[in-house]
Formats: C-alpha cells, structure tokens, sequence
C-alpha cells in the first residue's frame, strides 16, 4: 500500500472534494485496504495494483479489480475518486493524455493490454467505450453505426454492413425510431436517441467489454430509462463497466459495485450488498448521503 | 442513530425526517407500554375503570402506526433511503405492526378486565398472571430500551429471554389445565385467565420481534428464524 | 418599494445613457470606415473608368505592292515582310493631303498607334487578296488622341500645357466628322502583356503572372500549413522544442515581407540559381510568408473541433491518422480554407519580396509557365503609377480595380467553401 499522507488529488472535477479538504486525512485513515472480493471466478478483464498518475498526481492507488464475464459492474464514488480515470484505463484512452502514466497489471482475457506489442486499436476493438456526453459524428445515423465496421473491414460487402447496422440499431433499442431516416445526420436526434446511437455505434464493432462513463448524465429520466434498460439488456452478451453519479442507477443497473474515495478502491460488492448493508464506513456514508 | 456512530447527512432535512420517525415510534412505544402496564393492572386489580381507559386509548395506537406508516412512504418515496437508512425505514415499518399488535393484545387485558367487573364475585386465579406479566413487562421496556440506544447486545439479551417467557407459558398453562381438572365449575373462568396469559405471551413474542430488527438494522443481517428458533 | 429597487432605478439612467453612448460610438466607427472605404474605391473606379474604353481609328490603306514593296507574285514570307507601316503613313497622308511640314506629319503618323502597320500585316496575312485594294481599316488610336478625347478636363487645359495640340485637335474633328472615329472596349488591356506605350499596355501578362505565383504558393504553402498544423495540434509532443516551434511560428507570421525577400534572393536565385522573375520563385518566396498564416489558422481551426469527436472515434479502434483524418480534418476543413484564402489573398497584394526577385522587370511577353519570367498584378501598379504619360495612370487605377475584383472573387470563393463544408456537431 502507498503511504495515505499523500493528499494529492486528480485535477478533474475536483470541485466537490476540495470543501472537504481538511479532513481528508481523517477519510484516508479511515481507508486500510478494499473490503469485499475483487476477484471473481470467470474474470473477463482482471487489473492487478494498477497505479495512475498525472504528471506527480496519483490518481488511483493500487486498485485490484475484476470484471467477470457478462456482468455489469458500477463504480460509483464522488467526484474526482478516479472512478473514470480507472475505466478509461481498460481501454487505454489514457494514451491520449500525455501526463498519464498507468502502472500494474491489467489483463483481457489472460493478456496484458499494456504489453508493448499489444495494439490498441485492436484492444479498443475488443473494449468498447461510450461517453458521458452523446457525440455522434457529424455524419448520418447509418454511417455513426457503420464508422466501425468500415475502418476495422468487418463487412465484405454492402449488404452485409447494412446487416450490422441495422441489427446493432435493433440492440440499441433505436431500430424502431430512426429505420426510415437512417440516412439524416445523428446529431439531429435527440439527446437520448444520440446516447444510443453512440452505443449501437460501440456495439458495432462487436465487442467484449464495453465500458460507460456517466453515459446518462446529460440525458432526461426517460431517455436514461431507455439506456438502463438497454444496459440490463446487454448485460446478457457483454461485460459492462459503468461509471456513474446515480447511486440508484447503480442500484438499478448492476451486477455489482465498486466504491472508489480519493484514488482507492474502498470496497466491492454485490450490489444488493452494498445498498442495503455495506461494509466499510466511508461507503455507507457516501451511499446514504453522509457525505462529510 | 447515535450508535451507528455516522455522521450528519449532507441534508439536513433528510436528518430531521428520519430523526422525526424514530422519535414518533419512541412515543408509540412508551404508549404500548403503558397500556401493556394498564391493562396488567386493570387485570390483576380488578379495575374495571383502567381497562376502560385502555380500550379507550387503543385508537390512538392505531393512529400512531398509520401516521408512521405514512411519514415512511414519504421517505423512501423522496429520500430513496439506502444501506442503514434504508434498514432503519424497512424495520420502523415492522416495528409499528409488531407495536401496534402489543397494543391490541394489552386492549384485550383491558377488555377481560371491564368484563369482569360485571361478575358479582372476585374470580381466582388472576394472580397467576402477574408473574408471566411482570417478566414480560420487563423485556418490553428492554426491547424498547435497545430499540431507542439501537444496542445490538441488548436486543439479543432480550430476544434470549422469549424463550423463558414461553416455558413460564407452558407452566402457567399446565397449572392452569390442572386447576380445571380439580375445579371443573371454574373451567370457563380459568379459560379466560388462559387468554390472558396466552395475550401476554404474544407480546413477548412481538417484543422478540422488535429485537430483531434492531439487529437487522444495525448489523444489516437478518437473523429471524435462524438462531432465535433453534435455541 | 424596497431598498435595492430604489438604488437600482436610479442607477438606471446612467446605465442606459452610457450603452447608448457606446452604441453611437461603434455607428461612427463603422460609419466612419464605410466612409473612407467609398472615397477610396470612388476614387479609383472614376480614375479606373476610362481605361476600359479606347478610340479606334478608321483609315482607308492603300494595299498596292508598291506602297508595300512588294515584288511581283509575292510569297508568304514576302507578304510578311512587307513595308506595311509605309502602307499606314500613306494612309494617314491620304486623310490629310495638306499636311506638309514634317513635324506634322511627324504628329499625323503619331495619330494612330504604333500597333496600326501590325493590324494591317496581320488583316493582308489572313486575307492576301487584299494587295491591290485599298482597304477600310479600324485600327488603334494614340494614347494621347484616346486621352484628350475621354478627359473632359484636359480639353480645358491651353495648348502649351499638354501633348495633345490644337492642330491635332482640328484632325480628330475632321475625323469625327468623317465618322472615323469609334469608341469602344479596351480588349487590348485584357489581351496585352505590358507595354512601353500606354494604348498596348495590358494587364495579361501580371495576371498571368499573378496566376502562376499563386498555383506555386497554394500548392506548396496548403499541404505543407495544414501537414504542419495536424502534426503540431495532434501528434507532437507538448514540451519545450514543440514550445519553441509556436512561438516562432507566430514571430514569423510577423517577419516583414521584404526580409523574406532577400531570403529568397540569397537561397533560390544565388545559391539554387533557380530563374530570376520566375513566378516559381516568386511563388516559394510568397508560400514562405503564407505558412505561418495558414498554421495558425489552422491550428485555430484543429483546435475548435470537439475532442469528443476525436476520442469517439479513438474508442471505436480508429487509429490516432484515422480520427483525424475522417472526423477532425473534416470539421476543421471550413476554418482552414477560410484560412488559406486569407492567406492567399495578402500573397496576391504582396510587393515587397518580389521586387527583391526580380519580378520587377519590364516584361511584355505574357507568361506561359512557372518558369518564365513574370510580374504580378501588385508589382504591375507600382510600376505604372512610375510612368509618366497620362493613360499610365488610369490603367493603374483600372490594375488595381482588377486586382480588387481577384480579391473579391477569392473571398467569396471561401465563403463558398465554408458553407459548403460546414457542418454543425
């Protein structure tokens, strides 16, 4: 374990934590290691002491994690705990910030996706990503979905790119709204509709896991009734890691949960679990609204 | 929520609510009690008045749970209560059926009470009950003791002792059967003494109850029908 | 009434007088510019104006061979070579049969433009049935002829103070009697290269020039700017050397015009020994002053696409070229042409490095080639607001309206292309 003087904290979103400031030495002394069971039997994606820092900032501590298969695992945890920073570690969308620096080990399937030789575009096809805000390129709705398929050649011919097309718009559950306009732009939709564009435009590529940060942020109850719903749905064929600020969501959406404070792991469950009884001190009190 | 030992919520209203609750089912509470101890005396003294006043007083207990019931709906209906919030909710909500039925039970002390000032003659065998009535007295105040400090130890102390307030009801039961077959023109006095010490046995019952739940809300497990039967 | 609302009203007035004051102010400022924008472009459209128009000459050419010099059953070359300027003086003789002193004929033959013998050649070449006839033929008048007739100013100024006298005034009556003077187009300043003489001076030749300068700049300064430009904003590194890069970057979209100038004198013409006037020259000098320009444009450009964009399609496995390629260059496409087009249009208004190239030469041929020698419409001004004859200076004005209308054309072109490129996210 590192030494938890070290207050330093990610320069995201770090607005709500920084009131706390005064006692956060008092929250870390709380922290002495992840209660509950990282480990799960058939683990999809299995991180090992994985260390993030920005620049001299450390992120993450330490964290170990799996994501067994076909479960939708939800990590929670307040603003700036390194929640996101995490996810987008498994699909290394870090590599864009240049101060990043990922330590630890973190496996698909048995294989360290931070190898040398493991390529990214081909893991990032493997490991999808949607995103917190619905950014559909400025393109029609077929070409959104068929962006994936064209620069990963998964589709021989013409006929078989408006199979995948149309059968990943039928799983995002947006078949229905958009089969006779698939040729307008998708940022004409709606912000819920382009939410799941954005994800049939994931699902495209047929990936492994697919990885959601606060997918439903920025969208009405409805439309996030839509996407937890789709998420439930394909929680059956793929491994699912959502980040989210809805504790209900969660609690709606999930398999299980991870509660992430200050850069560490604080503890991981069923979600049932943690919602009705959890184990560590600092995670009822976030789950109950005691923050602080 | 002193021995949870967790700290304010971020809303202070959320606070003032769920504190709101507890008090309330604190106040049923000492209600309960006191018609358990009313009737209990109205019993074994004789006084037909404080029955009276226990059956009187029994819709106020009624009043009290729906108010409650009604206070806890808002809450998971605009709090969505989670974890220790949510197990306080969820036993409150138990706790007030399991009062509410203590003060049914007292209701019918008070009413075997009222009825028997009617009978020209004092009947035997009443003083039987004060044993049974006094233990059980004491393990609803502990119960509601552990309830209002939410002490875990407490509550399984308590729970412990239903199973002597069931063998006090066994063998006041056979004393009972025993003077019935000595004394067969008292059978149906006798009876009535029964139902009393059977009301009696009851509330201990839904004392044990209430410990329970104050163990499932402050270790968030639930340990009905596990060890409580197997002991 | 509370308290605020009473400091708040009457705060009020002096709040809206004082927007009101700063509204007037921005009017006049605009007004203002609109102001000088209309006294300069009056100014050179009503000095430009005349330049679009010049006076014809009709003259009857006796075609006889012995005028011409022609021998007997003439070949080709023969009637190539032939005496047509004599054929042209005969002419104006036979107008004015009573001229006889020699400094009037002198100023007779000076009627018509030196380019007269050339149109009669060129009329006997395409047609030789015509030796032997006398032919009726509109040819050229001299610029002073031209002048004196458009300025209404000019004819007010006495005899001594200007080129055009009064018995040649009494010819162009005679003329104008005759109807053998017309008035029409100045083709010849759309056709002709630069000229000594103002009537057969064109502007073909800078535009040309112009032309071939700006293909060499875009075409080296465009890839070059926005390769620069992806590579700066999405694949350097950020540290001290990419730092440096920025900051002379931006210094060098300051360097003045002429200091690029002497660079490309020392490097392409002395050391590269490349061809002076060349407009491949010219070109790479102006591409070097365009390129920061279009850098930074584009940067702005690259900068202003959403990153969401770049990492969606980063998350779908596209590769960092990928992204950039197919979603970021595409969004920034309309802020680096608008870019470019500025770029290119302060190329097209530059002077400075190019006269230190040598695109400041009197040249007559109209370029065919990157590598001919060349001037460009800029330098053509300047060089016509040198010359002294009275037509330079309305061709000046007419060189500068041109090099206006080229402007606007390119700018309108741009906006062209931003809408069409445009795409909102």
């Amino acid at each position: 374990m590192n030494s938890f003087t070290d207050a330093a904290l990610p320069a995201t979103d770090s607005t709500a934590t920084t009131k706390e400031a005064p006692d956060l030495d008092a929250q870390l002394a709380k922290f002495t290691g992840t209660v509950g069971n990282v480990r799960v039997d058939n683990a999809k994606m299995s991180m090992t002491g994985v260390d993030v820092h920005y620049g001299d900032a450390q992120a993450i501590h330490n964290v170990d994690l799996d994501l067994g298969k076909n479960e939708v695992m939800a990590m929670i945890g307040p603003s700036g705990c390194g929640k996101s920073t995490f996810l987008r570690c498994l699909n290394r969308m870090n590599d864009t910030i240049e101060s990043c620096k990922v330590a630890g080990s973190l496996t698909l399937d048995g294989e360290d996706i931070y190898e040398r030789n493991q390529d990214v575009v081909l893991l990032r096809a493997r490991v999808g990503i949607v995103f917190q805000k619905p950014n559909p390129f400025p393109k029609s709705i077929y070409d959104n979905v068929a962006y994936g398929p064209r620069i990963h050649g998964l589709a021989a011919s013409k006929s078989e790119l408006d199979d995948i097309v149309e059968q990943s718009l039928k799983r995002a559950s947006l078949w229905s709204e958009v089969a006779d306009r698939l040729d307008n732009p998708g940022t004409g939709l709606s912000g819920g509709q382009q939410q799941r564009l954005c994800i049939a435009r994931t699902i495209a590529v047929s990936p492994e896991v697919i990885l959601m940060d606060e997918p439903c942020s920025a969208l009405d109850p409805i439309a996030t009734a839509k996407i937890e719903e789709l998420i439930d749905e394909l929680g059956k064929n793929y491994t699912i890691a959502i980040v989210t600020h809805s504790m209900q969501q969660a609690a709606r959406v999930s398999d299980r949960t991870a509660y992430f404070h200050l850069g560490r792991l604080v503890e991981v469950g069923v979600t049932n679990d943690i919602f009705t009884n959890p184990t560590h001190q600092l995670t009822e009190n976030y789950i109950t609204g005691r923050f602080g | 929520m002193d021995n949870l030992n967790l700290p304010q919520h971020t809303s202070h209203r959320y606070n003032e609510e769920l504190e709101d609750v507890r008090n309330r089912v604190l106040q049923m509470g000492g209600l309960v009690e006191q018609q358990v101890t009313n009737g209990l005396k109205a019993l074994l003294e004789f006084d037909s008045e404080l029955g009276e006043q226990v059956l009187n007083a029994d819709h106020q207990i009624n009043a009290m749970e729906v108010e409650i019931d009604e206070l806890c709906t808002q809450v998971l209906a605009r709090r969505q209560p989670a974890a220790s919030d949510l197990r306080l909710v969820v036993m409150v909500i138990k706790t007030i059926t399991d009062l509410e039925r203590i003060g049914d039970e007292a209701e019918k002390l008070g009413r075997v009470s009222v009825s028997l000032s009617s009978q020209s003659r004092r009947p035997a065998y009443y003083a039987e009950l004060r044993h049974l009535g006094e233990h059980v007295k004491a393990v609803l105040r502990d119960t509601l003791d552990a309830f209002a400090r939410m002490d875990v130890d407490a509550a399984l102390r308590t729970a412990k002792q239903d199973g002597d307030i069931d063998r006090e009801y066994d063998s006041l039961s056979r004393l009972l059967i025993s003077h019935m077959m000595e004394d067969p023109r008292e059978v149906r006095n006798i009876l009535e003494v029964s139902w009393c010490a059977r009301a009696l046995e009851r509330i201990g019952d839904h004392a044990n109850n209430i410990c329970e739940y104050v163990v499932y809300l402050v270790h968030g497990k639930d340990i009905r029908h596990t060890q409580s039967r197997s002991e | 009434m509370s308290e605020t609302t009473e400091i708040v009203r009457a705060s009020l007035a002096k709040r809206y007088a004082r927007e009101r004051r700063f509204r007037l102010l921005g009017l006049a400022s605009v007004m203002a510019s609109a102001a000088f924008l209309v006294l300069l472009l009056g100014n050179i459209l009503t000095k430009a104006w005349p330049a679009f128009t010049t006076t014809y000459v009709k003259i009857d050419v006796p075609l006889t061979p012995e005028v011409l010099r022609l021998p007997d059953a003439p070949d080709s070359e023969a009637i190539a070579s032939a005496r047509y300027g004599r054929a042209v003086k005969q002419a104006m003789r036979d107008l004015f049969p009573d001229v006889s002193s020699r400094s009037e004929k002198r100023a007779l033959y000076q009627t018509v433009s030196a380019q007269a013998e050339f149109t009669v050649k060129d009329a006997v070449i395409a047609n030789p049935e015509l030796i032997g006839t006398t032919h009726s033929l509109w040819v050229l008048a001299d610029d002073d002829l031209d002048t004196y007739r458009k300025s209404k100013s000019l004819q007010a100024v006495p005899e001594e103070d200007r080129r055009f006298k009064d018995f040649q005034v009494t010819w162009l009556e005679e003329l104008s009697a005759q109807n053998r003077i017309k008035t029409s187009f100045n083709w010849v300043f759309f056709e002709r290269g630069d000229s000594r003489e103002p009537e057969l001076a064109g502007i073909r030749g800078a535009l040309a020039g112009s032309f071939y300068t700006l293909i060499v700049t875009l075409a080296l300064s465009f890839p070059i700017g926005v390769a620069a430009a992806i590579y700066l904003e999405s694949f350097a590194p950020r540290n001290r050397l990419t730092d440096l890069i920025e900051v002379n970057i931006n210094n060098l979209a300051a360097v003045p015009s002429i200091v690029f100038g002497l660079l490309g004198v020392a490097v392409f013409i002395n050391f590269l020994h490349l061809p002076r006037s060349a407009p491949l020259v010219g070109g790479v000098v102006l591409s070097l002053m365009t390129l920061p320009t279009i850098i930074i444009a584009s940067r702005a450009a690259i900068k202003s696409v959403p990153p969401s964009i770049a990492d969606a399609a980063l998350g779908l496995g596209a590769s960092r070229m990928q992204a950039v390629m197919h979603h970021v260059l595409p969004l920034a496409m309309p802020g680096i042409l608008t870019g470019t087009i500025i770029g290119m249009a302060q190329a097209l208004g530059e002077t400075a490095p190019l006269l230190m190239i040598g695109m400041v030469a009197f040249i007559v041929d109209v370029p065919t080639g990157i590598t001919d020698p060349a001037t460009v419409l800029p330098v053509q001004v300047y060089l016509w607001s040198d010359s002294p004859e009275r037509a330079f200076t309305e061709r000046t004005s007419a060189a500068i309206v041109v090099l206006l209308v080229f402007l606007i054309l390119m700018n309108a072109f741009a906006v062209y292309l931003r809408k069409r490129f445009e795409r909102s996210w």
